[in-house]
C-alpha cells in the first residue's frame, strides 16, 4: 500500500516524466544499431534534441521573462568553438572544456544583459542580432582560433579521461543533458525566481513594488538562457564533430526563436514539440516529397507558413492542441 | 543618524509627507503637499481627476523622484527613514506596499502565485536552494503558501486559489491585488482607487473588507478614492488636494463642509458639462 502510494506520487512529479522522456529518447540510436532506423535519422534527431536545449534557454528568456534575443546562434557557436579549440588544440579534458565553454559565453551574455538594461522589444532584438553577427564574423576572421572557412573537426567526447564515447554514447549524453535542462527549467519557473521573471514580463511596476530587483532578474534570465544555449553549442560540436562559421548565422537564431513560438511559449513540452516541427519535418518529410522537395529553401518557407498558422489558430503554440484534447477527454470522461 | 530621525516622528505617527513637490515639464503635478498618517488609521487622499493623487503615491513609493520634500516613514523595525532616494524595490521590505490604479496582477500566474510574488522579499533561502528545492527553500515555500491561503480565505477567494488571474472578474482582481500587499505583513498599505470599476454592492462589500483588514492586520491604510460614500464611510481622516495643491485635511464630516473642497468638486462638475 505505502509503496504504491509512493510510486504514484513519484509518477505525478513532472520531473519523473522528464526522466522517462529522457530514457525513451536515449534508446533511439540503438534502434538504428538494430537496423530499425537509418543512421541519418539518428543524427537528425540528436541535433533536434540539442536545439531543444537551446530552445529551453530562449523560452526562459522570451516566454517567461519577455526578453527577446536574436543572437542565439552566435552564442551557441561561441561555445562550440571554445569547446573545439580546448579539446582539439589544447587537449583539455571534456569536463573542464564543458565548464569553460559554458562560463565564457555566460559572462558575455551577462555583459550584453548589463549594457542592454532598459532596452526593450525591437531595440533589444536589433542589439542582440548585432552581437550574434559580430560573433559569427569573428568565427570567420579569427583564423588561429577557429580555422575560419576550413572549419574544425572535433571528436566524440571522452568522459573522465578514459571513457571514449561513440555516436550512441554521445546521443545518450545529449538525452541526459536535455533531461537535466528540462528539470532545471521546470524548477526555475515553478519557484520564487520564476515568479519574479513572470512578474517582470507581466507587469514591471508590480514586480518592482513587490521587491523584485529588475536588473538582477534580467541578468539572471540572460545568464540561464545563455548557459543552456552554450550547453547546446558544446553538445552540437561534439555530436556533429564539425563546426564552420556558416552554421552560426542569424537563420539559426530565427529557427530557434520560431521553434519556441511554434511549440509554445512558457511550455517545456512545447519546446521539444516545436524543435521537432521546425527542424524535423522539413528534413524528414518535406524534402522527400516530389516537386515540393526540390524547392530551394523549402524549410524556411515551411516554418514561415507554420508560424502564421500557429499564431492565428494556436497563439499558445501547438502544445495547446494537446492540452485542449486532454481537457476534452477529461470533460467527456466526467459526463 | 537614525536616532536623530526618530525624533522627527512622534509616537503613533507612521508616515509624514512634508512639502512634497514634483513637476513634469512646466506642470506642477504635486505642489508643496504635506500630510501625516497615524498608525492603524484609514486615511483618504481625495481630489478631482488630475489633482495629483497618483503622483503623490508614486513619489512615496519612489516610482517618481520628487523634486523636493521629505517622506518620513517608521519602518517595521521601528526606525524612522526618509523614503526619498530609496530604490523602488527596497520600499516593500521597509513595510510599505502599494496597489495600482490599473490593477497590476500577473495574468498567467494563479491567484496563489500572485500572492507568493507578494512575498518575494520574505524568503530566507537563497535562489540556488530555491532552484534545487533544498529543504530550507521548501520550508519557505510552505510557510508562504500557508500565509497566502489565510489571506485568500479572509478575502473570500480561497476557492480560486489555483486558477490563473487572467480572466477573473474585476472585483476578484482588485481583491488579489489587495491580498498581495498583505503578504509581507506591512505597517501601511497604500491603495490607488481600490473600488474603481466595482458596482454599488461590491463597493459596499469592499469598504467592509478594508476595515476588516485594518483591524485584523493592525496596519494603516492610505487610499485614493473617487467614490465619496466609500471615503466618507470608512476614512478616519481625509486630505483633499486640487491641481497638485493642498486644500484641507480633516475628519470626513468637516471635509464635506469645507468651502475649498466643495468648490474644487463643483469646478470639476462644471467642466464635465462642457
Ligand atoms: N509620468 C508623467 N509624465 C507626465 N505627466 C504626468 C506624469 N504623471 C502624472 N502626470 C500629470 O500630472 C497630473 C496629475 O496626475 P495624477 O495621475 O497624479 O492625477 P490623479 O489625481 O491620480 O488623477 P486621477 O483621478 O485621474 O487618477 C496630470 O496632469 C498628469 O497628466
Ligand atoms: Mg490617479
Amino acid at each position: 500500500m505505502e509503496k504504491n502510494k509512493a510510486i504514484s506520487l513519484l509518477l505525478k512529479d513532472p520531473r519523473t516524466r522528464y526522466v522517462i522522456i529522457g530514457v525513451l529518447v536515449a534508446t533511439i540510436p540503438f534502434l538504428a544499431t538494430a537496423g530499425l532506423l537509418r543512421s541519418a535519422v539518428v543524427i537528425l534527431i540528436g541535433s533536434i534534441l540539442i536545439y531543444s536545449v537551446a530552445g529551453l534557454g530562449i523560452n526562459i528568456l522570451l516566454g517567461y521573462s519577455g526578453l527577446i534575443s536574436l543572437g542565439t546562434a552566435g552564442f551557441m557557436g561561441f561555445a562550440a568553438y571554445i569547446a573545439a579549440y580546448l579539446t582539439m588544440n589544447l587537449g583539455f579534458p571534456f569536463e573542464i572544456t564543458l565548464l569553460i565553454s559554458i562560463a565564457v559565453p555566460v559572462l558575455l551574455g551577462l555583459f550584453v544583459g548589463l549594457v542592454s538594461f532598459r532596452i526593450e522589444g525591437i531595440y533589444l532584438a536589433i542589439a542582440t542580432l548585432s552581437v550574434g553577427e559580430v560573433l559569427r564574423r569573428s568565427f570567420e576572421e579569427l583564423v588561429g582560433f577557429t580555422n575560419s572557412f576550413a572549419g574544425m573537426r572535433v571528436n566524440y567526447p571522452t568522459l573522465f579521461g578514459v571513457w571514449s564515447l561513440d555516436r550512441n554514447g554521445t546521443f545518450v549524453l545529449i538525452a541526459v543533458a536535455l533531461t537535466l535542462a528540462m528539470i532545471l527549467t521546470h524548477n526555475i519557473v515553478h519557484s520564487r525566481p520564476g515568479r519574479a521573471l513572470h512578474a517582470m514580463r507581466g507587469s514591471t511596476v508590480a514586480a518592482q513594488a513587490m521587491g523584485v530587483n529588475i536588473l538582477r532578474y534580467r541578468l539572471f534570465a540572460f545568464a540561464v538562457s545563455t548557459g543552456l544555449v552554450a550547453l547546446a553549442g558544446v553538445l552540437y560540436v561534439h555530436f556533429v564533430r564539425f563546426t564552420h562559421p556558416d552554421i552560426w548565422g542569424w537563420g539559426l537564431s530565427l529557427n530557434i526563436l520560431a521553434l519556441v513560438i511554434i511549440g509554445g511559449l512558457r511550455s517545456i513540452y512545447g519546446t521539444l514539440l516545436g524543435a521537432f516541427v521546425v527542424f524535423g519535418i522539413p528534413s524528414l518529410i518535406l524534402v522527400r516529397l516530389p516537386i515540393i522537395g526540390d524547392i530551394p529553401g523549402v524549410s524556411f518557407v515551411f516554418n514561415g507558413i507554420v508560424i502564421v498558422i500557429v499564431v492565428l489558430l494556436y497563439p499558445r503554440g501547438i502544445v495547446s492542441i494537446f492540452t485542449d484534447i486532454g481537457k476534452l477527454i477529461k470533460k467527456t470522461g466526467r459526463a | 543618524m537614525s536616532s536623530q530621525m526618530n525624533a522627527l516622528l512622534r509616537e503613533k505617527e507612521i508616515l509624514k509627507v512634508s512639502n512634497l513637490s514634483i513637476s513634469f515639464g512646466g506642470l506642477k503635478a504635486v505642489d508643496d503637499i504635506s500630510f501625516l498618517v497615524h498608525e492603524k488609521e484609514i486615511f483618504g487622499l481625495i481630489g478631482p481627476n488630475g489633482a495629483g493623487k497618483t503622483s503623490v503615491f508614486n513619489c512615496i513609493t519612489q516610482f517618481y523622484r520628487p523634486d523636493g520634500g521629505e517622506i518620513l516613514f517608521r519602518t517595521n523595525r521601528g526606525e524612522v527613514v526618509d523614503l526619498v532616494g530609496k530604490k523602488v524595490h527596497d520600499i516593500i521590505s521597509l513595510g510599505l506596499v502599494r496597489t495600482f490604479q490599473n490593477v497590476e496582477v500577473i495574468r498567467e500566474l494563479s491567484l496563489l502565485d500572485n500572492l507568493l510574488l507578494g512575498a518575494h522579499t520574505e524568503y530566507k533561502s537563497s535562489v540556488i536552494s530555491q532552484i534545487l528545492r533544498l529543504p530550507n527553500a521548501k520550508r519557505d515555500e510552505r510557510e508562504m503558501a500557508a500565509r497566502a491561503e489565510e489571506i485568500l480565505e479572509v478575502l473570500g477567494i480561497l476557492n480560486l486559489r489555483d486558477v490563473p488571474a487572467g480572466g477573473q472578474s474585476y472585483g476578484v482582481l482588485k481583491k488579489v491585488e489587495l491580498a498581495r500587499t498583505l503578504m509581507t505583513k506591512p505597517r501601511i498599505i497604500i491603495l490607488d482607487e481600490p473600488a474603481a470599476g466595482l458596482d454599488d454592492g461590491e463597493t459596499l462589500q469592499f469598504a467592509e473588507t478594508i476595515k476588516q483588514i485594518r483591524d485584523r492586520y493592525n496596519l494603516a491604510i492610505l487610499l485614493v478614492e473617487h467614490d465619496m460614500r466609500l471615503v466618507m464611510g470608512i476614512c478616519d481622516r481625509v486630505c483633499a488636494i486640487n491641481f497638485g495643491r493642498y486644500l484641507a485635511c480633516d475628519i470626513p464630516a468637516e471635509i464635506q463642509k469645507n468651502k475649498h473642497v466643495q468648490e474644487a468638486y463643483l469646478g470639476e462638475e462644471e467642466s464635465d458639462v462642457d
